[in-house]
């Protein structure tokens, strides 16, 4: 298997940026289609599609789309979540800059499938060039009747709007995201079943329909080219249909953005991003740095598919796949990624906002060569009172990386303690400290 | 507790002030914009963080108790609620005075392991600042800042609503001259570029 090219197959054309270029490559065919049927016969063929959200928890679309009420008796809403700050992924970022007008028509597909009134696209303010591709975008498709009233003569209505947020990797968390859209802090709300789920009250309490930008890529292909061929993608695997981007980054020779169909070995990923750079390969981060980190051995077992990169203990996430070469500290990686949890928790709750401090500080020590005998233990339990025991999944994102660089690498923390420096480099790290 | 852990400083907070207090420096333009902006949600609360972009750029690139203030007014909401909703956000510069340019300098994972921290102690020796501080004669501003999400481009940064990687000292070095050359302030320019990609053609 190589690369299965479905949303970026004209990603590196600049023509597919424009109205004219897109609709010349058979954009826009899916929304007259979809126009055309009753929308429950959209809502199915997601379903029988296999979709599963790939905004990281892969969720059934279908559940969401299926979900929202039948009856309207109020607004409804979307909202795309392109908030992409999960540490290794870009993958969103090149559909915004390179094929706006395929989430645009995805997002319209949406609204007239769940008879939305608006969509919101909530686009970290860091991704300038992806908000300001995606803006010209939505002005041609205004420009031709494609949004607003009356589209394409349906008479229905929907526009787009894009909302900028302000550098926080919680708001990417749903709950959080609705927050920050009402105007608050991004903090997280109740879920289900404390709450209704967002299809019943989501942002200003009204029924929403929320996805990752990938995910609404997909919804053309599936109404164009029907669910039956959509689910023959990846029908190898258990559960998981269609086809996956990965961003690849780290110690490989060609990073980047690689989408490649469910089924596929997570060696050869590695190998369409150029192999391992600088050295043989460790270990790998497969989905997003929230995901449990794996071996080189696990590497060449892997299959990528939801429930297959169980079977290594990880996950296929977000889609940031990140390699590490021999040379890599496993001690440092997991320091920085517990850094990274700490300033991004936002604070709400006491085990997430504790213990992710106290993990930076007990790492910290041993990095500094000051590690005690009691640490390994002490840290694996901050950790496990952290996974769990938070209101929303930063908290268990936070410590799976630290719980399993201590399952997967034991040693290299044993070797920093007893000797004060890592096994990969024999002085002290003193990173961090200015 | 390491100094990479971002906690607010207590002291730096903008000060409280009264409606009767103000004077409101939007813009005509900028009225008009917020009002369009507003248009786009069914309630006002949820303008406030367009709204807050806005003061960025109006204020010169900083939210000042002033530019908080005025935010909270037009919007018809509470200083305390508008300055909590500031304060959460990392790319509002509720601290201090930013330089002309802010150098965002990730040493996220990828990274970290890519040399950023070589990078960043360059910068450190170079500017003579720290983490959050700014050159005295007000030309830059150093943040370590988590993923750019621009990984493929690793050690990288931002300036502005400019991606810049992978890098090296030389093109560090480069760099900083250009932006020493560049007439306006990225920080400005970069809020109203957020500004402008939240407006139809129609409504700029
Ligand atoms: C801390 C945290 C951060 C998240 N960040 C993102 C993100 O940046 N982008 C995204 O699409 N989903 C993110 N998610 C997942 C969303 O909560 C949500 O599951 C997703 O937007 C649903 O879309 P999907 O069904 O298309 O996957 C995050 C979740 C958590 C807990
Ligand atoms: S786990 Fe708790 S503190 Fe951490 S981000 Fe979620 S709500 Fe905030
Ligand atoms: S780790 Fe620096 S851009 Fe992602």
């Amino acid at each position: 298997m190589a690369e299965y090219k479905l949303l970026l197959e004209h990603s590196k054309d600049p023509t597919f940026r424009t109205l004219e270029g897109y609709k010349a490559k058979g954009g826009y065919t899916a929304l007259a289609k979809a126009l055309t049927m009753e929308r429950s016969a959209i809502c199915d063929s997601i379903k029988a599609a296999g979709l599963r959200g790939r905004g990281g928890a892969g969720a059934p679309a279908f559940l969401k789309w299926g979900g929202m009420p039948k009856e309207k008796k109020t607004q409804h809403y979307l909202i795309c979540n392109a908030d992409e700050g999960e540490p290794g992924t870009f993958k969103d970022k090149e559909l915004l800059e390179n094929c706006p007008f395929l989430l645009i028509e995805g997002m319209t597909i949406g609204g007239y499938a769940v008879q939305g009134d608006a969509g919101y696209v909530y686009v970290r303010a860091e991704y300038m060039d992806g908000a300001k591709m995606l803006r010209k975008a939505l002005d041609e498709a205004y420009a031709a009747g494609l949004l607003g009233k009356n589209i394409l003569g349906s008479g229905i209505d929907f526009d787009i709007y894009i909302h900028l947020g302000a550098g926080s990797y919680e708001c990417g968390e749903e709950t959080a995201l609705m927050s920050s859209l009402m105007g608050e802090r991004g903090m997280p709300r109740l879920k289900f079943p404390s709450a209704p789920f967002p299809v019943i009250s989501g942002v200003w309490e009204k029924p929403t329909l929320i996805h990752n930008v990938e995910s609404y890529c997909n919804a053309p292909f599936i109404v164009n080219n029907g669910a039956e061929w959509f689910a023959s993608l990846g029908a190898t695997t258990k559960n998981s249909r269609g086809t996956k981007i990965f961003s690849v980054s780290g110690h490989v020779n060609k990073p980047g953005n690689y989408e490649i169909e469910f089924g596929t070995p997570l060696r050869e990923l590695l190998e369409l991003a150029g192999g391992v750079r600088g050295g043989k390969l460790k270990a790998c981060i497969p989905g997003g740095s929230s995901v449990p980190v794996i071996t080189a051995e696990d590497v060449e077992r892997a299959i990528i598919g939801y429930e297959e990169m169980g079977e290594v203990k990880s996950m296929v996430g977000s889609g940031g796949c990140m390699f590490f070469n021999e040379h890599t500290d496993m001690v440092k990686l997991a320091w920085r990624s517990a850094v990274f949890y700490a300033n991004e928790s936002c604070g709400k709750c006491t085990p997430c906002r504790e213990g992710t401090r106290w993990m930076v500080q007990i790492l910290e020590r041993i990095c500094k060569g000051n590690g005690r005998p009691g640490d390994i233990e002490m840290l694996r339990q901050v950790a496990s009172q952290i996974d769990g025991r938070s209101f929303c999944p930063l908290g268990d994102a936070a410590a799976w990386p630290v719980l399993a660089a201590l399952r997967v690498f034991p040693q290299e923390f044993e070797h920093y303690i007893e000797h004060g420096h890592s096994m990969v480099d024999s002085k002290p790290s003193l990173v961090g400290v200015p | 507790m390491s100094e990479l852990i971002q906690l607010a400083n207590p002291n730096q907070r903008p000060p409280q002030l009264k409606p009767e207090d103000l004077t409101l420096r939007f813009s005509e333009q900028a009225v008009k914009e917020l009002e369009a902006l507003i248009s786009h949600y069914p309630s006002k609360k949820s303008c406030i963080l367009p709204g807050l972009w806005l003061a960025q750029r109006e204020y010169g690139g900083f939210l000042s108790g002033e530019a908080i203030a005025e935010v909270a007014c037009r919007l018809d909401r509470s200083f305390a609620e508008v300055q909590g909703v500031a304060t959460f956000y990392s790319l509002y510069n509720t601290a201090h005075q930013p330089g002309k340019h802010k150098l965002e300098i990730c040493t996220c994972l990828c990274c970290h392991i890519n040399g950023a921290w070589n990078l960043r102690d360059y910068l450190v020796k170079k500017l003579g600042i720290r983490h959050g501080e700014t050159t005295s004669d007000g030309m830059f501003t150093l943040e370590e800042v988590e993923c750019l999400n621009t990984c493929d481009r690793a050690p990288a940064m931002q300036v502005g609503s400019e991606y810049y990687g992978p890098l090296d000292e030389k093109q560090i070095d480069a760099l900083l001259e250009k932006l020493r050359n560049t007439q306006e302030s990225t920080v400005v320019q970069y809020a109203a570029d957020v500004v402008s990609v939240q407006l139809r053609n129609d409504e700029k």
